[in-house]
């Protein structure tokens, strides 16, 4: 009995064994190169040994790889084989440009981030303070193209004279209207004040039975249409002091008159959709379907509107109705390129020569052209004050593009700190949505206690203690 | 006492003792176990040690660990009136839950072992809810809640009913956000719960028929009593589980309307994703393991004196 007993405990310890090294070697694996480790401090530097002269090959990750679905994909591929020749010691390992902020900031933790990634603008503050993006003063100043980005992008991302990164694109927003609805109203004009605004969308629901004046956003993003109006009443939600600290102003007066706005749009007036927390593609899809006369929107939208069926000619656009301060500025936002803080110094270097190609005014002409020859429809907009996008129109109505050039003229950035304090912004205006007895300065008082305590008071503190977190 | 040989010719007494000692340790067993207590070391007990560490530290994600805050990420959650809000919902959210969800699979195998017919079709059946993917059933219910053009207006709408908000209304979202639960409650549960209640024997049911016994009767004294421990291991697990509900009250409203739908696990989400927070996201998650581990304990405890 006992030497059989002890041959198949023999086999059975090796059965185990097998098992538990499998399962270390599996653990112990590094993961694929989806996520990337580009941003590694050892760095993934190889030597060349065939020449003593020959750059040193830099590895860098970039997450800038279009989807397998991406009308983007070929000339993306194109100008990655590009860089390639033109950098052979820099290689570049591309990953999925759309992972979300999540896995990014899981990316961040798990030591994993990316030498290069885009993330945008309203991440910027949280970013710079985080210390999650690199300073690059000292290479963005020392490039000959650095003279040709637009002020308004740039200052994004610059933070007490320090620049943090590379604008990608921008976009200003604006008012969409229908014009086949307008006209059946027999209004020829999209409104130029809020008076003006609420009128022309009763005469359009009056005259067109059944469809919606006005989609309001009133869903979990509903501070970035909502800020629009505070800034046309003449104010802000925040406002950011010299020293970098935050001050909130939700309770100002004129965020206050622009919630009372929002709140008559639902329950005065009656011209937005009875579903207001509907998600912003909802709202895409009542304008682009013709069942609401107007909804606020971005520049690079209209080619989205023509690909779901809408008639190019039926798309009005126009600079925001002013408010009572007699102002109505767009604001402007995209995304910008940073670098790794974590890089070593060979793949900072690298990382900003890739950057700048992929921004050279050859390869954002490169990508506009092929856009414009397959149909795909441009944002009139680009970072890069010395390409000319009247070339690259496509089916834009002359005053659509007209209308984007003079919003885009007087542009600002969304409130300070938005990121961290959305919450907070969003729950006022839902309330006020939702309830008819909500009071628009009770409710904004007393997101602005909460924020204070929970966002900003910590945000200045490590501010004013020189502590990037 | 003998100190000769043993009865069947075994070695003195004393070279016995040492052969049982040593044989006492079975080391098979053990080492079938090693791998699970191995990954349960790694996986679960060192993330949570690990989890507490972080939330001592305003937890710098570029440069860990950061400055440290001792408990002060759970003194600021603490004196939040955000995080009682989160806490009062997940509360009030779980209660729903055990109303509406948690005694379904227990009624689903009531129902099985009670037809022998095509036992075998309605035990696949009980199944398949609870095999589709979470986020693709809460965009179904999301779409179909739609106050404008969801079906369940439109069908309430014929009978003269409704319009209802739904997850639109503060006063509805929650029991809005728990409802589909009701209809994903199968799975894994009914087939333990069925397998309990087989177990039975046959003889005490018929004993207690012969005794006068009636269905509800039958079903009260002899067949909870019996199932009771399943019920209670399946209880501590769907606590855990109501408790950290994430996934369809983000899909459905990200803690809207107006935070009506905000639970403990979206604050997690957002401290760490939005705000950067590392250490509090991760002080919220300990707080949260430490209030989960209490529940359970004052359940098995009650079970106990029972």
């Amino acid at each position: 009995m006992k030497p059989q007993q002890g041959k198949r405990r023999g086999w059975i310890a090796l059965m185990i064994l097998a098992l538990v090294a499998s399962l270390a070697a599996g653990c112990g694996s590094k993961a694929d190169n989806g996520g990337g480790s580009g941003g590694n401090a050892a760095g993934n530097e190889k030597k060349t040994e065939q020449n003593g002269e020959q750059p040193k090959t830099v590895e860098i990750t970039v997450w800038d790889k279009p989807a397998p679905d991406s009308p983007l994909r070929a000339v993306k591929e194109e100008i990655f084989a590009a860089f390639d020749a033109a950098y052979p010691h820099i290689k570049v390992i591309h990953a999925d440009e759309t992972q979300t902020r999540e896995k990014f900031m899981a990316a961040v933790a798990g030591g994993e981030q990316p030498t290069v990634f885009r993330p945008s603008y309203p991440d910027a503050p949280t970013y710079i303070q985080s210390g999650i993006v690199a300073d690059i003063t000292d290479l963005f100043d020392d490039h000959p193209e650095k003279g040709n980005f637009n002020e308004g992008a740039l200052s994004v991302v610059t933070k007490d004279g320090r620049i943090y990164g590379v604008p990608n694109d921008m976009y200003a927003t604006g008012l969409y209207y229908n014009k086949k609805l307008f006209a059946n109203a027999g209004i020829a004009e999209p409104p130029k004040t809020w008076d003006e605004f609420v009128e022309t969308a009763k005469k359009v629901m009056a005259a067109n039975p059944g469809t919606i004046g006005f989609d309001i956003l009133g869903m979990d993003w509903a501070d970035w249409h909502f800020e629009y109006y505070v800034w046309q009443a003449g104010g802000d939600l925040t406002e950011r002091q010299p020293d970098g600290t935050v001050k909130l102003m939700f309770a100002s007066e004129p965020a206050v008159t622009a919630l009372q706005f929002y709140k008559d749009l639902k329950w005065t007036h009656k011209i937005v959709q009875s579903n207001v927390l509907q998600s912003y593609d909802e709202n895409s899809k009542d304008f682009y379907t013709g069942k609401t006369a107007m909804i606020l929107g971005a520049s690079d939208q209209f080619y989205g509107f023509v690909a779901n069926g809408m008639n190019p000619e039926d798309i009005g656009f126009a600079p925001y109705p002013v408010g009572p301060a007699g102002v109505g500025p767009a604001q402007t936002g995209g995304s910008f390129w940073a670098i790794s803080p974590t890089a070593t110094p060979e793949q900072r270097e690298a990382a900003f020569e890739y950057i700048m190609f992929m921004m050279s005014k050859d390869v954002v002409e490169q990508t506009l052209q092929f856009q414009v020859d397959n149909g795909l429809g441009v944002n009139p907009l680009t970072v890069r004050t010395d390409v000319d996008m009247t070339k690259y129109a496509g089916s834009m109505p002359a005053d659509v593009i007209d209308a984007i050039n003079k919003a885009s003229e007087n542009v600002q950035l969304e409130y300070f700190l938005k990121g961290q304090l959305t919450p907070y912004v969003v729950k006022a205006i839902q309330k006020v949505l939702l309830d008819e007895n909500a009071d628009p300065r009770a409710e904004l008082e007393a997101a602005q206690e909460l924020a204070q305590k929970e966002v900003a008071d910590r945000y200045n503190q490590e501010v004013l203690s020189g502590n990037t977190q | 006492m003998s100190t000769g040989t043993g009865r069947h010719g075994a070695a003195p007494r004393g070279g016995n003792l040492q052969i049982r000692k040593r044989s006492r340790i079975r080391w098979t067993p053990i080492l079938f176990l090693l791998p699970s207590v191995i990954v349960f070391i790694v996986f679960k007990y060192y993330l949570i040690y690990s989890a507490f560490h972080i939330s001592l530290f305003n937890y710098n994600i570029v440069h860990p660990p950061g400055r440290f805050v001792g408990l002060g990420n759970y003194l600021v959650f603490l004196k939040s009136s955000t995080f009682w809000v989160a806490m009062k919902n997940t509360m009030i959210m779980f209660l729903l839950s055990v109303a509406v969800t948690f005694w379904v699979p227990i009624v689903q195998a009531l129902f099985l072992s009670q037809i022998r017919r095509a036992n075998a079709f309605f035990r696949v059946m009980y199944q398949i809810p609870a095999v589709l993917p979470v986020v693709a059933g809460a965009l179904l219910w999301k779409w179909m809640y739609n106050p404008d053009r969801g079906l369940f207006n439109y069908l309430l709408g014929k009978v003269g009913l409704g319009p209802y908000g739904w997850l639109n209304d503060p006063a509805m979202t929650k029991f809005a956000i728990v409802l589909p639960g009701f209809f994903a409650s199968g799975g894994i549960g009914v087939l333990l719960y069925y397998a309990a209640i087989r177990s039975i024997p046959a003889e005490l049911f018929e004993s207690a028929k012969i005794d006068g016994c009636g269905p509800w009767k039958r079903l009260f004294f002899i067949v909870m009593p019996h199932i009771r421990f399943v019920i209670l291991i399946q209880f501590v697990s769907f606590m855990s589980g109501a408790l950290l509900a994430f996934d369809n009250i983000y899909i459905m409203t990200q803690g809207g309307p107006a935070d009506a739908s905000l639970v403990v696990s979206l604050l997690i989400q957002r401290s760490a994703f939005e705000q950067a927070n590392f250490g509090m996201s991760a002080a919220l998650s300990f707080f949260m393991f430490v209030v989960i581990a209490i529940l359970t304990t004052i359940q098995f405890k009650l079970e106990k004196e029972q």
